[in-house]
């Protein structure tokens, strides 16, 4: 009866959406507090502290005024772009040209051609997941744009341009495997890239899954071959990558987190950031951000997500 | 059963006794000179025995294993490098550069098993012999993965080839530089064996005593009798002479040749090994650089360190002069054209870049160097056979002819003494 009492008590002060509750002798609290854990982990967290889909607006549209950092970019004549290059349908290469392309790689190259008018005066930079925003903050490339999530941590050290893509975070395991969400990879190894917010994200996960990092997401595929790790989790857009090369995979289980994707700009060329969002703005109004999703995704494409301004 | 039990003290003072009788000197005299040639021969055998095994295991284990290990440390440095570069050539891999990839890996396993039987099996060189063998299983079949996926032209091969290549520089490669450390130093030790110079100086002892001896009691029974000399005893001291002097012409011989097998031969070939990975290296760094697409980084970095390594002047390599000055221009040359790719590359010309590194010019330059190495590398193994094997010589025979001659002395100083002995009885 008392234990009971207090059970019940336990639940109505859980209900309530108070936490203290350190005495749990039955086990209807806890059979409660998994899926409750399991809801607030498919929301966004830690709660942002900015806004970090909105960029700034582009005043000054497409124009490369002197002096501006686009100028400098045309003086030297060509444009550094920092991308993967084992992210298949993103950037990735190819082994038969050695040619890097995808869907970030076309991404660049409207931004070149909008510089240049040549899509082509483009360098390729190889940056690992892990030094993205040291390279973008060194000045090593003008912009990485590499499935990149935009959030308020990495706002601290660059700016983003707007969100070009909605990615969001899913598992990818052996065709013959019963996991269909996260949490059913408790305390067993997953794989994602070192520096990404994959990583952070399974440690995350209530159930503990063990996650082990990777140089990238290429790597966790052949420890996710050779039988090292169990599981891959990260962007629904790398998995399918990945996937398509191994058909003993799947990709299983909801979006359990919302990955927005933007290019990377250096903090010290606000006007370049804008330049990259005029661009952008430009291809989601004349089809080109829908000719490149549908040649490197599905077709048809869906509407691309919509620009946000501070 | 009194004369076994009868304390050494008593012993002992039968033999003061001794000195008191004169056929009691001349016993003693016998004894010692007995005691000493018998001591001398034996010890002359072993000396030569055991510098002759020492020249033997230096010429047939520890100089090869040595040979072995630089083979195993530079195939596997050759054979990252090549999977990388023809990684970078793109499409379908070259057939030449799968052929040397292929001949790499065969010449370290080949190396490997025969090292294996050279060294013992708990030692640390067993050990990292053992972590060598396994390792390349693995890292042959991420290569042959990444090939296979390469084909299919999935990417996630690229993935398997920088798998591979981390295990090789950081686990193989590593394994591969102990085995050579400890191969070096077994071949240190292989010297001092054959040096055997504890030995030697015993022998020289004992020779010098009996020489010594000889002299003493010569003097000493020319006084007490009137014949000035004893002929039996002075064969004995020409035959103690005649051993001195063979056995110092073997040893002098041994060592002169010995020295010279260091100087001629295994110094400039372990100074060459070091330089022929550190030459690979550099080569391997320049293909990672551009596989990795990352422009100059840390690989690049490491090729500068080295490159001020790089050097075919030093004291050891004089003995290949002529062919270091070429392999200093052949280097430079390989510099150059290196320098002329990162520029290339950092200026956002990577397919350039890529193409100038993979294409003949490059190759050429680099095989050119590695193979003048190669050449005198295999110039001063040749030298070292000659001279170890010239070192061994005498030694066999000195193991016989040395106890032999000094049965013979013992019996001529018995002849010289019974003689002498006979008169007082």
């Amino acid at each position: 009866m008392k234990h009971n009492r207090l059970a019940l008590a336990c639940s109505a002060i859980l209900l309530a959406g108070l936490t203290a509750c350190t005495d749990t002798p039955a086990s209807a609290p806890q059979a409660e507090a998994t899926p409750s854990a399991a809801a607030t982990s498919a929301t966004p967290q830690p709660p942002e502290t900015c806004d970090a889909r909105a960029s700034f607006r582009p005043a000054k549209g497409t124009q490369m005024p002197a002096g501006s950092y686009m100028q400098e970019i045309r003086k030297r004549g060509r444009l550094i772009l920092g991308t993967t290059q084992d992210t298949l349908l993103f950037s990735s290469r190819d082994p038969f040209t050695g040619k890097i392309e995808g869907f970030d790689v076309d991404m660049g190259r409207e931004i070149a051609k909008a510089i240049f008018g040549d899509p082509d005066k483009l360098e390729i930079r190889v940056v690992p997941r892990s030094n993205r925003v040291n390279a973008v903050v060194d000045e090593e490339v003008d912009l990485a744009i590499s499935t990149m999530t935009t959030n308020c941590a990495r706002w601290e050290q660059v700016d983003f341009s707007t969100v070009y893509f909605e990615a969001g975070q899913r598992v990818l395991v052996g065709k013959d495997s019963t996991v269909t969400k996260i949490e059913d990879l408790g305390k067993r190894p997953v794989c994602a890239a070192t520096g990404s917010t994959s990583l952070e994200n399974i440690g995350k996960v209530s159930t503990g899954p063990v996650p082990v990092a990777r140089a990238d997401f290429g790597e966790c595929l052949v420890a996710f071959q050779l039988g090292e790790v169990d599981a891959i989790s990260t962007d629904d857009t790398i998995l399918a990558g990945l996937a398509t090369q191994d058909p003993y995979a799947k990709v299983v289980g909801p979006k359990f987190t919302s990955e927005p994707y933007a290019a990377a700009v250096s903090k010290k060329h606000p006007e370049f950031t804008e330049f990259v969002n005029a661009v952008l703005e430009k291809t989601r109004s004349d089809g080109t951000w829908a000719k490149i999703y549908a040649k490197w995704l599905t077709a048809p494409a869906p509407q691309p997500p919509a620009a946000k301004y501070r | 059963m009194t004369a076994v039990q009868a304390p050494p003290r008593v012993a002992l003072r039968r033999l003061a006794g001794m000195r008191h009788s004169s056929p009691g000197r001349l016993q003693l005299m016998l004894a010692v000179l007995l005691v000493l040639a018998c001591l001398a021969g034996l010890v002359t055998g072993l000396t030569a025995w055991s510098a002759g095994t020492g020249t033997a295991d230096l010429r047939d284990r520890a100089q090869p294993l040595l040979a072995e290990a630089e083979t195993i440390q530079s195939s596997l440095a050759d054979a990252d490098t090549t999977a990388a570069l023809a990684f970078l050539a793109g499409g379908l891999e070259p057939p030449a550069l799968t052929a040397r990839y292929d001949k790499d890996l065969a010449d370290a396993a080949t190396a490997l098993t025969s090292a294996a039987r050279r060294v013992p099996q708990d030692g640390p060189a067993g050990e990292a012999i053992r972590a060598v063998a396994t390792g390349l299983n693995d890292y042959a079949a991420l290569v042959a993965t990444a090939r296979a996926l390469n084909r299919q032209g999935k990417p996630v091969g690229a993935s398997y080839l920088s798998t591979a290549s981390k295990l090789n520089r950081e686990t193989l490669q590593p394994q591969a530089e102990i085995l050579f450390r400890e191969a070096g130093r077994e071949a240190e030790a292989g010297y001092t064996n054959a040096r055997s110079t504890w030995w030697l100086t015993l022998l020289g002892v004992l020779v010098a005593a009996l020489v010594a001896a000889l002299l003493v009691i010569q003097i000493r029974l020319s006084r007490s009798t009137r014949r000035t000399f004893n002929l039996p005893l002075l064969t004995a001291s020409a035959l103690t002479l005649l051993l001195l002097a063979g056995t110092a012409a073997v040893f002098l011989h041994q060592r002169a040749k010995l020295t010279d097998a260091v100087r001629l031969g295994s110094a400039p070939v372990e100074t060459l090994a070091e330089m022929r990975v550190l030459v690979l290296r550099e080569r391997a760094d320049e293909a990672l650089t551009l596989v990795a697409r990352a422009g100059s980084g840390t690989l690049e970095t490491e090729f500068k360190t080295i490159r001020g390594q790089v050097t075919f002047d030093g004291p050891e390599l004089r003995p290949v002069g002529d062919r270091m000055s070429t392999a200093t221009a052949q280097h430079d040359g390989y510099v150059t054209l290196h320098e002329k790719i990162r520029s290339l590359d950092d200026n956002g010309d990577y397919e350039g870049a890529v193409e100038l590194a993979v294409g003949d010019e490059t190759s050429t330059a680099f095989d050119q160097l590695t193979k003048t190495l190669d050449d005198a590398s295999a110039d001063r193994r040749a030298a070292f056979d000659g001279q170890i094997g010239s070192a061994g010589r005498g030694l066999g025979s000195l193991t016989v002819l040395g106890p032999l001659l000094a049965l013979v002395i013992c019996l001529f100083a018995v002849i010289g003494l019974r003689a002498r002995l006979e008169e007082y009885r």
